[in-house]
């Protein structure tokens, strides 16, 4: 009975250090790490020119009154939050003729091609359409150096 | 006429008792009579203009000691959150007060800890989703004849609201229940254009409204009027923006006065083919100043329709772009001087005028001075409106956009000298090195350059794509305006010195205008310009989710040139810093004292690979949202860019100067941007100082700073 417990104990440790050492994994993502597909970036550059580019301008440089989204004040201004609370600007408060009219995968597709305009690398994996999940992918400005 | 649709009853409770009155003060005669040095009774801490208290418990040795002492976050005040918050509170015997929220409610706050006191919205349905200024404005009135105490502001629906200060409740003697509706009593139709394309009387979508704070003078209130931005209106017609007195005890109007003359009277023969009569805009946007004593209104008028072209307003145009006074029991002109003929730049009267009683070789002038986008610093003697020193009309280059009309001559003040850079010419740009000027001087072949009014081009895809300016839309110094300090007799004001604005016009397509020329780039699609909070508010109907279908990419070549790609190189401004400064301008001598860069050097030029090994001097940061509170000693002001620097955390810096020397002397650490201007008060023996801040991920927010040791 006491070895089985132990047994017990010993596995349940394990889930939850192997659960926990996937959340730090998690959590320590960044913008760097090839976060969203370049098919996702695509479809986003023609939502962005549609819903987007008549207030930030046709290659993200900004316009009469809004700001750039691309380049490094934007970048500035950003750096140090994660892609879930660009995510949730964009969502609730934007396009501003339409406040909130851009579904989830549209925006997470906008947001991907903002993340290519801004020279960030693609990856294999589907940026996500879940503020959480992004919440988890930190936007550092400057690229990290190689371990 | 459609009626106003005020949807719901307007939401009004006490959420506390009102904080005990904690000072002892005398009962004044009249309304804004009362000059306690330590409130701040006033959206600029005073009538003129001043943003000056003569407070000095925070002061060079304990600046960077400031903690929070409280905060006040406006994410409830309306139904979605707000990233624009530009309000100053008031305080007045132990209450902040201020506009806030997404709902542009009025809140009471107990000025020592921040708790909310009461809080009043209006639910203005339609009529508030259709305003020109929402959000949450920046801010409200307090009036008191000594023994009532009412607070009065604007909704984004254009109604003058009037509370009881204590306990947030509409007062039921004032307008129509508490309320004031300033579409009405107004000396026009206010009217919009329907489905059918006709201009018809509608109350509820009629373009007209105002984001800044009323003023409350000898019992009468004054209010100016805003509409959306201008540079792509629909039409050569619009409603004027009249500003007007009424009755701080009833509600009445007592005086309006016409920013754009109706036939017969002076000014209209500025207006040619009779345009007067049809062009609209033309308001006043700004901060209004008054001189109780003189019994003198300070108007600073904006442009008129149409911010690029005035083809179908062929004249000087009067009172655009000019500073009026007018008489504060009746609205009559007294005077008033055009700073700008025949207005092509969207440069408006942007800021507060600024009262300032000086010696001028020995001489003593009751002065108003006018900071302004063009970056001038205008000096007049505010009793006669005469020029305190020599403002000269000089030949301007004419312009040769089709149906425009160009005024040979502008007014150029002989001092003091431009405080901000006000044209593009080679010697602004980036000079860093050799070749990141090389590549300025490539990029900015395309366009038009010139010195101040150097006129808008017409745009072509071969060049110029248009004119490129500093010192017009975005100024200079835009909204916040300065401070004036009574001490020193010096001006302070944030100005931006690198806020590139290309002005070009294109002929307009019929489905976006009936203008010949709006704003725009030839080779592109007309892009209608929409001002910042427009759809925003909380009025603003919440958009269904639809998903969207994905569009695919014009091509390139359909596209016209991208012109803001040009305003950089290699990632850095294509003007050289500094970006942003705040001068000291001593108004006895009409002389310059000081010039600081304001903020931190942008990361992304501290970082920026190109100047690897260069040592590269404060730059200071382009923004057109600072505004500047003058204290005893310091001159106050916070960054209104995010920056991470060795020496601070992601974040943005509060920031003290030496008056006289322009020395930074201190500095604290804010989440977010200064979108608000600061304030100052004492209460208990604590000064405090209020400054909104927001912007990017961070929504609005009120934080209160004050000084560590015991309560």
């Amino acid at each position: 009975m006491k070895v089985k417990t132990t047994i017990v104990a010993l596995v349940a440790c394990t889930i939850i250090g192997v659960h926990y050492s996937t959340l730090r994994a998690q959590s320590s993502r960044s913008v760097w790490d090839g976060v969203y597909t370049e098919e996702q970036a695509k479809q986003g550059q023609g939502l962005y020119n549609e819903k987007c580019s008549s207030c930030h301008g046709d290659t993200l440089m900004g316009g009469e009154s809004a700001p750039a989204l691309a380049g490094g004040e934007f970048l500035s201004n950003w750096n140090g939050l994660t892609l879930g609370d660009l995510f949730e600007r964009i969502r609730t408060t934007m396009p501003q003729n339409r406040p909130g009219s851009v579904a989830r995968p549209a925006n997470a597709q906008i947001l991907a091609y903002m993340l290519s305009a801004n020279q960030f690398p693609a990856g294999k994996t589907e940026l996500s359409q879940q503020t959480e999940v992004l919440k988890e992918i930190k936007i550092d400005a400057q690229k990290p150096n190689p371990k | 006429m459609h009626q106003s649709s005020i949807q719901r009853p307007a939401i009004s409770f006490l959420a506390g008792v009102a904080a005990a009155v904690a000072l002892i003060w005398i009962t004044p005669a009249s309304g804004q009579t009362r000059a306690k040095s330590d409130e701040w009774p006033s959206y600029n801490a005073d009538l003129a203009g001043s943003r000056y208290r003569p407070l000095d418990q925070i002061n060079a040795s304990n600046f960077g000691k400031l903690e929070v002492a409280w905060r006040f976050k406006t994410d409830s005040i309306g139904n979605r959150p707000e990233y624009k918050l530009e309000g100053t509170p008031l305080m007045v015997n132990g209450v902040v007060y201020a506009t806030a929220g997404s709902r542009r409610a009025a809140v009471a706050l107990d000025a020592g800890t921040g708790e909310l006191l009461w809080v009043h919205g209006e639910h203005e349905g339609e009529r508030g989703a259709s305003a020109p200024r929402q959000l949450s404005g920046r801010g409200l009135a307090y009036w008191t004849d000594g023994k009532e105490e009412r607070i009065f502001y604007i909704t984004p629906g254009f109604r003058l609201i009037g509370l009881d200060a204590k306990t947030g409740a509409l007062i039921p003697s004032f307008g129509k229940g508490g309320v004031v509706d300033l579409k009405l009593d107004d000396d026009q139709t206010i009217s919009a254009w329907n489905d059918k394309g006709e201009w018809v009387p509608d109350l509820v979508h009629g373009e007209i409204g105002i984001q800044s704070a009323p003023v409350v003078a000898k019992d009468t209130i004054l209010v100016g009027a805003a509409f959306r931005e201008g540079m792509t209106p629909k039409s050569m017609r619009n409603n004027k923006g009249f500003a007007r007195g009424f009755d701080a005890r009833t509600g009445k109007r007592l005086w309006i006065f016409h920013t754009i003359p109706m036939k017969g009277e002076y000014g209209y023969d500025t207006w040619e083919n009779g345009s007067a009569d049809y062009t609209g805009n033309t308001g006043v946007w700004s901060q209004i100043t008054v001189d109780e004593q003189l019994g003198l209104v300070y108007l600073p008028v904006e442009s008129p329709t149409g911010d690029y072209y005035g083809g179908h307003r062929p004249g000087n145009n009067l009172f655009g772009e000019s500073l009026v006074a007018v008489d504060l029991k009746t609205g009559q002109r007294k005077w008033h001087y055009q700073l700008v003929h025949h207005p092509l730049w969207d440069m408006d009267i942007s800021s507060a005028p600024l009262l300032a009683d000086i010696n001028v070789d020995g001489k003593p002038v009751k002065a108003v001075a006018v900071p302004t986008k063009q970056g001038f610093l205008y000096v007049f003697d505010r009793v006669t409106g005469k020029p305190v020193w020599p403002i000269e009309e000089r030949p301007v280059e004419k312009g040769n956009v089709p149906g425009e009309w160009y005024s040979p001559t502008q007014p150029f003040p002989t001092k003091p000298p431009a405080y901000s850079r006000n044209g593009v010419t080679p010697d602004v740009l980036i000079d860093f090195t050799p070749e990141l000027h090389d590549q300025a001087l490539t990029n900015v072949s395309k366009f038009k350059i010139g010195p101040v009014f150097t006129p808008p081009a017409e745009s072509n895809v071969n060049g110029p794509y248009s004119t490129l300016t500093l010192g017009t839309a975005a100024g200079g110094t835009n909204w916040p305006g300065g401070s004036y300090d009574p001490e020193t007799h010096n001006v302070y004001v944030f100005a931006c010195n690198a806020c590139l604005v290309p002005i070009g016009v294109v002929p307009a397509p019929k489905e976006v205008s009936d203008m010949k020329y709006v704003m725009g780039m030839a080779g592109q699609k007309v892009q209608i310009a929409r001002g910042p909070g427009e759809n925003a508010g909380a009025d603003s109907p919440r958009a269904s989710r639809a998903p969207a279908a994905p569009a695919a990419p014009p091509p390139a070549a359909e596209r016209g040139p991208n012109i803001y790609a040009l305003l950089g190189v290699k990632g850095l401004p294509l003007i050289k810093p500094p970006y942003g400064t705040i001068s000291a301008i001593n108004l006895d001598k009409g002389e310059i004292l000081w010039q600081a860069a304001h903020g931190d050097t942008p990361d992304s030029i501290r970082n920026n690979p190109a100047l690897k090994g260069l040592n590269i001097p404060k730059t200071g940061q382009s923004d057109y949202n600072v505004g500047t509170l003058v204290t005893k000693t310091l001159v106050i002001a916070g960054d209104g860019q995010i920056t991470t620097t060795p020496e601070h955390p992601r974040g943005a810096m509060l920031r003290a100067y030496d008056k006289s020397t322009g020395q930074q002397v201190g500095a604290v650490w804010m989440p977010a941007p200064q979108t608000g201007s600061p304030m100052t008060y004492m209460l208990n023996g604590k000064q405090y100082i209020i400054v909104a801040v927001s912007g990017g991920a961070y929504s609005g927010e009120y934080i209160a700073f004050s000084l560590p040791g015991a309560e």
